[in-house]
């Protein structure tokens, strides 16, 4: 790899770490609005259900997320603060469909110790301020005036250092906070104070409440008429007022989120660590409160957020399992829940590990992820492209085309598969056992090639062959009439629809026939000047049976041209360029747009928008599909219609968001496709690759699937072993039912294909598994599992004592080979010149595998290396091992066989607290860092003095914004070795927000044009809320904040293609490069994720 | 926040309509309800969201790019208290540090003036610092504030704070 990086999202975030619910985009709209850490979705509440508007990026992880509304305005603003100090205003325009920056600003100070409980933005019910807690002892406010605009802030010392939570207390006539704080004692008291923002101070509020709840952790101020506060703890809850004081108590529990039901605030849902929903309910008389109910109403994924949306629908944001739709019913089910989970969202957040593997075995890399955490712990297996599930297959050599057919014109499900071969035509249809039989249709030639089939109005079929077309009964099967191609002439390519045929002759005739009943009508003859290649005249009008254009590709001139039918009149002409003659032409229509999609013979797709009422062709795009002839065909998958191109790397195109999108197929190599929508195999496809008919159905069409298996348990580590093909993960189970909490841990086995646990190997008590690497030694043939372990004691800061256990896989058991105790957490294993490498709290230790005397198997230590902090994670190649400390950032050492020992070679001196590293080649090493940032250090050989060479420089810094748990090489698509995108190397990274993310080394020029692209973008692509791309990545931690280097921003990168035509030239101008050129070479990156 | 107008009336716990099926039955009842959400089909886009792309200018107007105002708290607080020790002693403008900010800050005042240092200590300190800047100020070191403090004989109780802030 190299140190030019490009960093690009595969699967963006899906932890969601707020929501709200209000009037965003529109006064008569409600909204919700969910932030998944730096992105917020906007969708909208409609009497059909929740409707996804809007997916907006924010240059920033978002802190704090509030909808506000100003006086006099009609509609909510929203407010977000991100965890490097920025804030903004936004505001929706519905006219523009635009987020304007209302007000935006920099609340960091320059002295301050950051919280360390998270950042807390408020504003004050009233709109008179809006309260920021950024830095321990101090409180920022920044004023509203009387017209609803921003002032300059201040800060107030506030005199609480141990700051929970802070809220505004409604129906206060002068701005009033409440103050949950813990003291030095450890005793948590809340206490009120009075904004005055004439002194910019604090005087003492009404009232103050001393020794709660020592696990008081939320306050929820409640609104008029009751006002006051709950003060909710883990074993009572408080409502408190100037004038009222009720408790109640509560079981044992942590309450993560609360959502509140009633604009009176008498009713609220609060979800606590173990995914369990209850309604607070405050009762009340006469807008007095007389006392708190708690019921439990059911179990969700542990929330994060909650927002009650209207009519019992709420949604429940989780940072470790799936966000949920859920429904309150007033009537519990069998099982006495109230909660009834409509829908649920994939969130792969928080990915501790993750392995790349191939399981099917076709050069395409699948992640399998460890996800969730708790009770919502799941591995989730994700694929880029499309599956096709197998129902049916033969063997058939030599297929030349398929078609499928109806029995009558109204018969919903396709009867007939027609198949082509060189010198025959086969006819395969669905018997009553549901099987693939060979019939006939005794109106068709069957003796020699079918050209073309298709349906026909008045219960008919239409076969087109080199001599002649015939059309037949579907009811009978018998032939009704037959039009035969002038003599001397054979019909080379053909096409039709249920009442059109257009074939085309030797010499460059085209021949345009109409289909009535019983009868075939030919309407007009054309003869062009040059061969012609293929054709089409899919209907995409108005009249699903008739066509007014057809499409033609062309020989010689290399053209597509279209023609308007019946009267085969010439409307445009392109030529397509270069030298390679258009294989397959179609016409097709996605979301209301028109399309020709032209396939070259090498593999190349050039599409345009197609003008259905003058026929002009426009936005010409070329992509590269594959290297072979390509075939097109539509087919359906729920009720939408895509294309499927038939290739040596088959693909899907689909419309999104008006925009034509591309997926491949995980099939190896298909020549022909053709929709087969039978009865038995209802939306299926039939596809000939080589020596085999499939029937198949096919994946939701979307570019990254998702399948998950929930464990129940938290998956923390996972390894994949090709040999026995299983799974095996270290994963701990909480034990909610016992008054103390307590957790166990295991080693389990699964099977790689269905995903069982085949076999358990319970640890210790207080051992837990940190790492598991599968593994073989010298002198070994056998593979094997070897687990590290510590003994995690609650008296202990840092664990003292660990184990490596080395399992065998043995009918399907883990059998327990050899056992090693250590002096502390085996952080990390590595398989290392046919010996075990691990790393053992601040050391690096080596072991051999010897056979003893008794022929039974132990590890040795050999030598070790000392003087790290904590050696984290280690990465290896060849005899040099890369370590990531805690907190002395990356280590570079070497083995010296000679010696048999292990020696520092570099290290880099910046104080960083990594959280993953990864060798991208011999002298460049990668690192993420707890300050969510990337960097990449390169090793030295050539250095003049020791000083130098020990030195790792420093060669890449950039802000990911993301906490990123692992580093795997691999890729997520398959690798084609011809193409341009399949010479990158790339590495896979998973992070806590559940992206997946891929760094792809470039080579210079391509680096260096990229970032020249990227220049451009950033004065075109505005951050929202007017906050600055550079800024956002540039590298930044307590220590320093410097511009980003030797990374590129993949997302802005790729979000050229979004860009309207317009901003494209304008990009193209600047940089003086065409447009196609771009897009090209940006479609060309998007196909690394 | 929630905006808008629920139309259920308000819930009142002692309501006793709800079923008796027990449990929370009979606190779900009346849940807010404007008509949304009503279809039990509840899918949302299954192709993804349209991502935003911004590519109109995003800079606040002029007036609402936001800054924290840079006095220290303490110097706000020392001001303050040389403002209302000012007042007493009838100085207007004996020091030129925060005058613009002084004037309007001199009226509110007026009522909060515990914790005021007396005259005398003033006038001693007066020399060392009257006519030092705010800027210059800002530019100490919190221990050097802490001195300065001192000197011009502040609470203990306001440098033991300053004290806990810097740890």
């Amino acid at each position: 790899m190299s140190i030019w990086n490009y960093v690009v999202t595969a699967h963006k975030p899906t932890n969601v770490t707020h929501s709200c619910v209000g009037n965003f985009t529109g006064p008569q709209e409600l909204n919700l609005i969910v932030a998944k850490c730096t992105r917020i979705e906007i969708h909208l509440l409609t009497p059909q259900g929740l409707q996804a508007m809007l997916d907006v990026p924010i240059y920033g992880r978002i802190a704090t997320l509030e909808l506000f509304r100003p006086h006099g305005e009609t509609q909510d603003l929203l407010f977000v603060a991100t965890e490097r100090y920025k804030f903004c205003v936004l505001q929706w325009d519905a006219e523009a469909a635009e987020v304007i920056t209302r007000a935006m600003g920099d609340v960091s100070d320059r002295i301050g110790r950051p919280t360390d409980n998270g950042q807390i933005g408020i504003i004050d019910p009233d709109c008179r301020l809006i309260g920021l807690h950024l830095y321990d002892g101090l409180f920022k406010v920044i004023p509203f005036d009387n017209k609803g605009q921003l002032k300059e802030a201040f800060n107030i010392r506030l005199e609480e250092l141990q700051v929970l939570d802070i809220k505004f207390l409604y129906g206060c006539p002068r701005p009033t906070i409440v103050v949950l704080y813990q003291d030095n004692k450890d005793a948590r008291h809340v206490k009120t104070y009075e904004v005055t923002l004439k002194d910019k101070d604090f005087v003492e509020g009404p009232w103050s409440q001393n020794n709660l709840d020592n696990g008081a952790d939320l306050l929820i101020p409640v609104p008029p008429p009751l006002c006051g506060v709950l003060i909710i703890g883990e074993e009572t809850i408080v409502y408190c007022s100037a004038s009222a004081f009720k408790a109640i108590p509560i079981r044992p529990s942590i309450t993560r989120a609360y959502g509140r039901v009633d604009a009176d605030g008498s009713r609220y849902l609060l979800g606590d660590h173990n995914g369990l929903l209850h309604l607070l309910v405050i009762t009340h008389e006469r807008e007095k409160v007389t006392g708190l109910k708690i019921e439990l109403l059911g179990e969700t994924s542990v929330a994060s957020s909650i927002s009650y949306l209207d009519n019992a629908v709420v949604f429940v944001g989780s940072s470790y399992g799936d966000s949920q739709l859920i429904k309150l019913n007033l009537h519990p089910d069998a099982k006495g829940s109230y909660v009834e989970v409509l829908e649920r969202y994939v969130n792969l957040g928080p990915i501790v590990d993750f392995c790349v593997v191939d399981l099917e075995r076709q050069g395409q890399g699948q992640v399998v992820t460890c996800s969730g955490a708790y009770k919502d712990g799941s591995l989730r297996i994700v694929r880029n492209g499309i599956g096709i599930n197998e129902q049916a297959s033969v063997e058939l050599q030599g297929i030349k085309g398929m078609w499928s057919l109806r029995s009558a014109s109204d018969d919903p499900y396709d009867t007939f598969l027609v198949v082509s071969f060189i010198s025959e035509t086969r006819i395969l249809a669905m018997n009553l056992e549901d099987e693939l039989e060979e019939t006939e249709i005794e109106g068709f030639y069957s003796n020699v090639q079918t050209l073309f089939c298709h349906d026909a109005i008045y219960d008919q079929l239409v076969q087109v062959t080199s001599t002649s077309v015939r059309l037949v009964s579907s009811t009978s099967r018998e032939l009704r009439h037959e039009w035969f191609a002038p003599a001397g002439y054979s019909v080379n390519v053909a096409t039709a629809s249920a009442t059109q045929v257009l074939l085309a002759t030797g010499g460059g005739h085209l021949v345009y026939l109409e289909i009535g009943d019983g009868v075939l009508t030919e309407v007009k003859n054309a003869q062009l000047e040059y061969d012609i290649s293929c054709l089409d005249i899919n209907p995409i009008g108005d009249n699903p049976n008739y066509s007014q254009l057809a499409a033609v590709g062309m020989w010689t001139d290399i053209s597509v041209r279209i023609f308007s039918l019946p009267d085969l009149n010439l409307i445009t002409k392109e030529h397509l360029g270069g030298e390679i003659i258009p294989r397959s032409v179609l016409l097709c229509s996605f979301e209301g747009i028109s399309y020709l999609l032209c396939a070259l013979g090498d593999g190349h797709l050039l599409n345009f928008v197609l003008n259905t009422s003058n026929g002009e062709l426009t936005d010409r795009k070329k992509v590269s599909l594959g290297t072979q002839p390509i075939a097109l065909r539509t087919f359906s998958s729920k009720n939408a219609t895509h294309v499927f191109a038939a290739s040596d790397r088959p693909t899907v195109i689909y419309s999104s968001n008006k925009k034509l999108l591309y997926s491949n197929v995980n099939l190896k190599e298909v020549s022909y496709m053709c929709p087969f929508n039978s009865a038995a195999f209802p939306d299926s496809l039939a596809i000939a690759k080589e020596g085999e008919l499939t029937i198949g159905t096919i994946d939701d069409i979307q570019k990254l699937h998702i399948r998950s298996i929930p464990l129940g348990e938290h998956a923390r580590r996972i390894c994949h072993q090709e040999q026995t093909r299983t799974f095996a993960i270290c994963s701990l189970k909480y034990n909610q039912s016992s008054v103390e909490d307590s957790e166990m841990h295991f080693i389990r086995l699964l099977d790689d294909q269905t995903f069982e646990f085949i076999s358990t190997y319970p640890l210790d008590q207080f051992e837990c598994g940190c790492s598991i690497l599968s593994c073989s030694f010298s002198d070994d043939s056998n593979v094997y599992y070897c687990v590290g372990t510590a003994y995690v004691m609650p008296e202990e800061n840092e664990p003292t004592k660990g184990r490596i256990l080395v399992f065998a896989v043995e009918d399907g058991k883990l059998q327990l080979i050899a056992e090693k105790e250590t002096k502390g957490a085996v952080y990390s294993l590595n398989a290392f010149n046919g010996k075990l490498l691990a790393a053992i709290n601040q050391k690096i230790q080596l072991y051999k595998w010897m056979l003893r005397d008794d022929g039974s198997r132990e590890l040795q230590s050999e030598c070790g290396h000392h003087g790290h902090i904590l050696a984290l994670y280690v990465q290896t190649r060849g005899d040099f091992i890369v370590v990531g400390d805690l907190m002395k950032s990356i280590s570079l050492l070497i083995y010296k066989h000679e010696e048999g020992a292990i020696e520092e070679r570099a290290r880099d001196y910046n104080a960083n607290w990594m959280s993953a590293v990864e060798i991208l080649d011999d002298d460049i090493y990668l690192g993420a860092e707890n300050n969510f940032n990337l960097f990449t250090v390169r090793k030295n050989s050539e250095g003049a003095t020791d000083e130098e060479r020990g030195r790792l420089e420093v060669v890449g810094e950039y802000h990911l914004g993301e906490f990123v748990n692992r580093f795997r090489h691999g890729s997520l698509v398959m690798r084609l070795p011809d193409s341009d995108v399949g010479q990158i190397p790339t590495v896979i990274f998973g992070t806590v927000n559940g992206v997946i993310g891929v760094i792809a080394s470039l080579p210079h020029e391509q680096y260096a044009f990229l970032e020249m692209l990227q220049t451009n973008l950033r004065k075109i692509i505005k951050g929202v809320g007017g906050l600055s791309h550079e800024q956002w990545r540039s590298f930044y931690n307590e220590k320093k904040t410097v511009d980003a280097k030797n990374f590129l921003d993949g997302d802005l990168i790729e979000s050229f293609l979004d860009l309207s035509r317009n901003r494209m030239e304008e990009i193209s101008k600047a940089m003086n490069v065409p447009v196609d050129e771009l897009m090209k070479r940006v479609e060309e990156l998007t196909r690394l994720h | 926040m929630e905006g808008g107008s629920t139309a259920s009336p308000p819930f009142d716990a002692s309501n006793p309509t709800a079923g008796s099926s027990g449990g929370a039955s009979k606190f779900l009842a009346n849940l807010p309800s404007r008509g949304l959400l009503s279809s039990t089909i509840l899918s949302s886009n299954p192709g993804g969201m349209r991502v935003y792309i911004c590519d109109h200018d995003t800079s606040p107007p002029e007036d609402q790019l936001i800054r924290t105002n840079q006095t220290n708290i303490l110097i706000r607080s020392l001001m303050l208290k040389n403002q209302k020790g000012d007042i007493k002693d009838g100085k207007g403008t004996s020091s030129n540090q925060g005058s613009r900010k002084r004037a309007a800050e001199k009226a509110l005042d007026k009522a909060a003036g515990k914790k005021a240092m007396s005259s005398t200590q003033l006038g001693a300190s007066q020399e060392a610092t009257s006519r030092v800047l705010d800027k210059d100020l800002q530019s100490l070191t919190v221990e050097r504030l802490r001195a300065l403090l001192k000197e011009r004989g502040l609470s203990d109780e306001l440098i033991a704070r300053l004290r806990g802030f810097n740890g």
